[in-house]
């Protein structure tokens, strides 16, 4: 039962994160890049909430708390950056932002 | 009971994810993110991290979604037409609502013993979180924590020259 437990937990994960990827990858919004970015991270946090449960390790749920509250800081300076870029006039295409300016 | 709740809420997670990376709407897709980490905010209590499954909901759902939506509202309606794209696909709105309840439901139910509980228990693991937490990891936590505060400073809106 662990067993089935622990492969579909991965099979999850492993779904969910490359769906975050590809939204990461494929996507030329920056908003959907940051969507990607944020379900990637939620599915590393499933992979190490299961690992805490198997193996009664604290310090892993102690992990996955501190993740979600750096992916939410993440989050909050990735928002502030693309309405930043918003308002210069830089769009919300990836593909538009591609060279420094200065 | 533990592996029947992660599948279910795992499939369901899955679907919203493939729905996020297709559809053109941000609006949609941030939904649909939404949906996905209430699913996993609910394996993480199948998986007996119950604290983490509500920080997850909270953080996630009540905030940093939020924001999404405002940002998206804010940046997102010069590149295409608002209102068009807005309306997430009936079904899918209501297989995720009809989730939403039955794990709500099946949640408290659990809470108050009216039926079986939903995962094995770890009071142990939950007495270990909050010792790492303050104990070895507490300038980790003290640096999340002045981190999430540096962040909120990044919305502030500079003056206008």
């Amino acid at each position: 039962m662990t067993l089935d437990l622990t492969a579909a937990v991965w099979v999850v994960t492993g779904a969910l994160f490359a769906l975050g990827l590809a939204a990461c990858v494929l996507r030329r919004q920056l908003l959907a890049m940051l969507l990607g970015i944020e379900l990637m991270i939620a599915a590393a946090n499933v992979a190490l909430v299961h690992h805490a449960g198997l193996f009664s390790d604290a310090e892993a749920l102690a992990a996955v708390a501190i993740v979600i509250a750096v992916a939410a800081a993440e989050a909050v300076v990735g928002l502030s950056l693309i309405l930043r870029v918003h308002r210069m006039g830089g769009g919300l295409d990836a593909g538009e932002l591609s060279e420094l300016r200065g | 009971m533990t592996l029947p709740i992660v599948l279910a809420a795992g499939a369901l997670a899955v679907v919203f994810g493939v729905v996020m990376l297709l559809h053109r709407s941000l609006y949609v897709s941030a939904m649909c993110l939404l949906a996905v980490l209430l699913q996993t905010g609910v394996i993480f209590a199948a998986c007996g991290a119950p604290l983490l499954g509500l920080l997850q909901v909270m953080i996630y759902a009540g905030a940093v979604m939020v924001l999404v939506v405002v940002t998206v509202m804010a940046a997102g309606g010069r590149t295409g037409p608002r209102f068009a794209d807005f309306s997430i696909p009936r079904p899918l709105a209501w297989a995720g609502l009809a989730a939403a309840l039955v794990e709500g439901a099946w949640l408290l139910a659990g809470a108050a013993g009216a039926s079986p509980a939903p995962a094995v228990a770890h009071p142990a693991l939950q007495l270990g979180l909050g010792a790492a937490l303050f104990k070895p990891y507490a300038v980790a936590t003290e640096a999340a924590t002045l981190l999430m505060f540096l962040a909120a400073l990044a919305l502030i809106p500079e003056e206008q020259p």
